[in-house]
Parts: structure tokens; C-alpha cells; sequence
């Protein structure tokens, strides 16, 4: 028994278990206002009523959709401005403040502009996450770049490095590490997107419940969409921490 | 080999060195010492270019491939495993991957490293990591090896130990050496000649000393040499002179 709590996972899941089984304790005993806290039952039930009928594939397709979409977007962006703005002093003059300022701001509020100029389909829900997903991604390779270490860049160029043997040997190689440390928080970001867009305004995704749960006070409807936008988050998480892990064997083995 | 004449450099508005020269011929070993913060190493960087100086000359009797570097750190790529990081070299000299690999394992062998080949840096101890960076710099066999201090973080058992292996593969391959250290025992042990550089800012080659002791040598034997001795009371007496020049001349 000792042996099998030793293990994070196991403790974790327990932990889980327990407050679960309080929760639905104190909900059958009426201690929780089901209006409010509906019991953990009652979600489970929501959730095998949207998989069996099928209503929530269609929903789950727009959301994933999107921030799939804006997340690889927004990486692409991200990676080739932060370049070019860490390789061209005049376009890091043009590029930093603007980021800045999107960093300085709650990017979610920029959903209605997007929905203004982009109407309530993908595009504007696409948009936010690529907003969301590239400024972090901009930062993380533009530091990325201007932080390298300069005691690897000499080493290379007494090595006999030029240009590309440094992009390759050094540059590629230490922002890989610095986007793969922002990939995690970037599909989190996507997600974020990609639902608040929905939440704004839209006809199908998981956002797009939510409004309709709240509007309807289906307090059970919306802990199911939370627990599945959850899971398919934590799904990615460890996907991208495979990834990591994989790309940065060097630092993990 | 090498000539740096009347060279003078600065770091913005900071003036390092002023009218610094040397030469080192052929086959010699010579040492670079002075106070901390003299301009040591930038004299290195301003033989590798790395460094642009104000004013003078850096002659080399040699093309810039045939210069190898010995940093003070061993900056290792983190991301490529020891025989990656000894072929590098090699790879950018154009050497086939599978020829440079081969060769990268060969010295890697010769440092006492086989079995680590596919270890990476935070893998290896500070003597392995420091042993892969010398592997990495003899593999493209320089002609001309400048050094930086290059032991200066190891423990005094494993400084000894590659000290001794560097310079007796030094003087089999009769590679010309210029080393950079703060230690003058080890450069008076491992060097035909030491230059003593001044106090900074503006620092200049203070003076010059022969160090008459047939090589090969064994740094431990060649410590024991009475020439040793007596050169090393003049290099500390005249390095204390510049470092607090005041308590010298009352001590007189």
C-alpha cells in the first residue's frame, strides 16, 4: 500500500477521489444547493448525455479547431518575428512596442474587434488565440535570442563559424529550449482563445455552451464543459511535455 | 608565429591596454600573467578578432583555422553530446559527419574519455567536461594554441593532471602555446618565456623572463629546478610591485 501512495500520480488521483466523494456526500445529504453545486453524479451524467447523443462532437471540432489552429499560427508567428526582430535592429524598433503593449493588455479584450472585423465564424475565434499565442512566443524567442549565451557564440566563431553555423550550432538550438519552456502556457493561451471568442459570440463550440449554460443556469452543464475543456487541456499539456522532452533530451535524460 | 605589435584597446570608453606587444616564435610556449582585471584575456581576443583593438597590429604566421582557442570556461554546446561537440570543429572544417565522429571518439579516447562519447556536458564532471573542450580544440590539430586560463576551475589534482597531459601533447605535436593565467608557478613550470603585464587601465608588458630549462618537462620535477626559484621570487616581487606599487616602495 505504501509502495503504491508512493507514486505521485496514484496520490494525486486519490486526492481527487476524495474530494469527489465529499462533494457528492454533502450534495445527496443537502448540505450544497444543487442550483449552485449540482453533485458530481449529476455532472457525470451531463457529460455521458453529450457523448451519447452526439451534440458535443460538433461543438468539441469548433473549439479544437480554433485553438489548434490559432496555436499553430501563433507559434509560427511568434518564432519567425521574434527572429527577424532579433535579426533586424529596425524591425525590432517597430515590432517591441507594439508587443509590449499587447503584453501590457488582457488580450481577450481585443474579442470584439475581431468579431467586428472577422464576423462570429472561426476567423474571429482563430484570431485570438493567434493574438494570445504569438506575443508570448515573440517574447520567449526575441529574449531567447538576445540573451544566448555569448560564451557559445565565441566558441563557435573560434571554431570557425559563420552566420549559419551559429543559427544552426547555437541560436536554433537555445530558442527551441525557450519555446518549448512558453509551449505549455501557449496551448493554455489557445484554449483561452479559442473559448472566449466563443463565449463573445458564435453558434457552436465549447464557449459557445458555456454562454448557453450560464444563460440558462445549468450549473451542471457548465461544470461538465469545465471539466472537459480541463482534460483535453491537460491532454496537450503532457503531449507538449513529451514534446519537450523529446526536443530537449539534453537537459532531461 | 605570432607578432602583436603596439596593440591598444578599449571597452567603450574604457582603455584596457595601451601599446602592447609580444612575439612568440615557433614551437615556443610562452605564459601571459599580470593582476586580475589587467587585460589578459582581451590581448587573446584581440589575437582571435574577436576583439577589435583601437591601435597595432596581431601578425600571424599562420591561417586563422590553424589558431585554436582553450576558453577559460569550457562552453559546450548543452545540446550536443561530448563527440558531437569535439566534431564540431571538424564538421565546419567540412569533414565528412561519419569522418569527423570517427575522430572526435579517437581523442575523446586519448583524453582518457572513452565510454562518455554520448554523454552530454551536465552529464560530465568539470575535468571531463574540461578534457572534451581541449579534445574539441587538438582535433583540428591548431598550429598555434592560445589558452585562457583554462584550468583555472578545476581541483589542484585534476588542474595538475591535464596540465602535465596538454603540455606534453604540446610538445609532441610542437605546437606553438600562448597561455593566459593568473598562476605563476604554472606558467614559470610550462613556459620558455613569461610576459608580465601591468597593472590597468592602460596596461602594458611590464617585462620579459627567460625560462632557461630544457623541455620536455615535468611540471612537478621542473618546480624543484633552483632556476624556478629564483624566477619565481622576481615574477612575485615585481607582479606585487604592480599590484600595490606604495607598499613596495616602503618596504624598501
Amino acid at each position: 500500500m505504501k509502495a503504491i501512495l508512493n507514486r505521485r500520480w496514484i496520490r494525486r488521483t486519490v486526492a481527487l477521489a476524495f474530494l469527489a466523494a465529499l462533494w457528492e456526500l454533502a450534495a445527496r445529504m443537502g448540505l450544497l444547493n444543487p442550483l449552485f453545486f449540482p453533485a458530481p453524479s449529476q455532472i457525470a451524467r451531463v457529460l455521458v448525455e453529450l457523448a451519447v447523443d452526439g451534440a458535443i462532437w460538433n461543438h468539441l471540432e469548433a473549439t479544437f479547431t480554433a485553438a489548434l489552429g490559432g496555436l499553430v499560427i501563433g507559434l509560427a508567428l511568434g518564432i519567425a518575428l521574434g527572429f527577424l526582430a532579433a535579426l533586424v535592429p529596425l524591425l525590432a524598433e517597430l515590432l517591441e512596442p507594439v508587443m509590449m503593449l499587447l503584453n501590457a493588455i488582457p488580450r481577450v479584450i481585443l474579442a470584439p474587434l475581431f468579431v467586428i472585423w472577422l464576423g462570429i465564424d472561426l476567423g474571429s475565434k482563430v484570431a485570438l488565440a493567434v493574438v494570445l499565442v504569438a506575443v508570448l512566443i515573440f517574447f520567449a524567442v526575441y529574449n531567447g535570442i538576445k540573451d544566448v549565451d555569448r560564451r557559445l557564440v565565441e566558441r563557435v566563431l573560434t571554431l570557425g563559424g559563420g552566420r549559419w553555423v551559429l543559427l544552426r550550432e547555437v541560436y536554433v538550438p537555445s530558442v527551441t529550449a525557450q519555446v518549448m519552456g512558453s509551449l505549455k502556457v501557449s496551448v493554455g493561451f489557445a484554449f483561452t482563445g479559442a473559448v472566449v471568442g466563443e463565449f463573445v459570440a458564435s453558434t457552436r463550440g465549447l464557449g459557445y455552451l458555456l454562454q448557453f449554460a450560464q444563460s440558462t443556469y445549468n450549473a451542471a452543464l457548465s461544470f461538465a464543459l469545465i471539466l472537459l475543456i480541463m482534460a483535453f487541456v491537460l491532454i496537450l499539456f503532457s503531449l507538449s511535455e513529451m514534446l519537450e522532452r523529446r526536443l530537449l533530451r539534453w537537459r532531461y535524460r | 608565429m605570432l607578432k602583436v605589435t603596439d596593440v591598444s584597446l578599449a571597452y567603450g570608453a574604457e582603455p584596457v591596454l595601451e601599446k602592447v606587444s609580444l612575439e612568440i616564435a615557433a614551437g615556443a610556449f610562452v605564459s601571459l600573467v599580470g593582476p586580475s582585471g589587467s587585460g589578459k584575456t582581451s590581448i587573446l581576443r584581440a589575437i582571435t578578432g574577436l576583439q577589435k583593438p583601437l591601435a597595432g597590429t596581431v601578425t600571424l604566421a599562420v591561417d586563422g583555422n590553424d589558431v585554436g582557442f582553450l576558453f577559460q570556461d569550457d562552453a559546450l554546446l548543452p545540446w550536443r553530446t561530448a563527440r558531437q561537440n569535439v566534431a564540431l570543429g571538424l564538421r565546419i572544417r567540412n569533414v565528412a559527419k561519419d569522418a569527423a565522429l570517427a575522430e572526435a571518439d579517437a581523442w575523446l579516447s586519448r583524453l582518457g574519455l572513452a565510454g562518455l562519447e554520448e554523454r552530454y556536458p551536465r552529464e560530465l564532471s568539470g575535468g571531463q567536461r574540461k578534457r572534451v573542450a581541449i579534445a574539441q580544440v587538438l582535433a583540428l590539430k591548431p598550429k598555434l594554441l592560445l589558452m585562457d586560463e583554462p584550468f583555472a576551475s578545476l581541483d589542484a589534482i585534476v588542474r595538475a593532471r591535464i596540465t602535465q597531459e596538454l603540455v606534453d601533447w604540446v610538445e609532441r605535436e610542437r605546437m606553438t602555446v600562448l597561455l593566459v593565467t593568473h598562476d605563476l608557478e604554472e606558467a614559470l613550470s610550462a613556459s620558455d618565456s613569461v610576459y608580465l603585464l601591468s597593472q590597468g587601465p592602460r596596461a602594458h608588458i611590464r617585462s620579459r623572463y627567460e625560462v632557461p630549462i630544457p623541455r620536455p618537462r615535468t611540471l612537478i620535477e621542473t618546480r624543484k629546478n633552483p632556476v624556478f626559484g629564483t624566477l619565481l621570487d622576481r615574477l612575485w616581487r615585481d607582479l606585487a610591485d604592480e599590484v600595490n606599487p606604495r607598499s613596495m616602495q616602503a618596504a624598501q
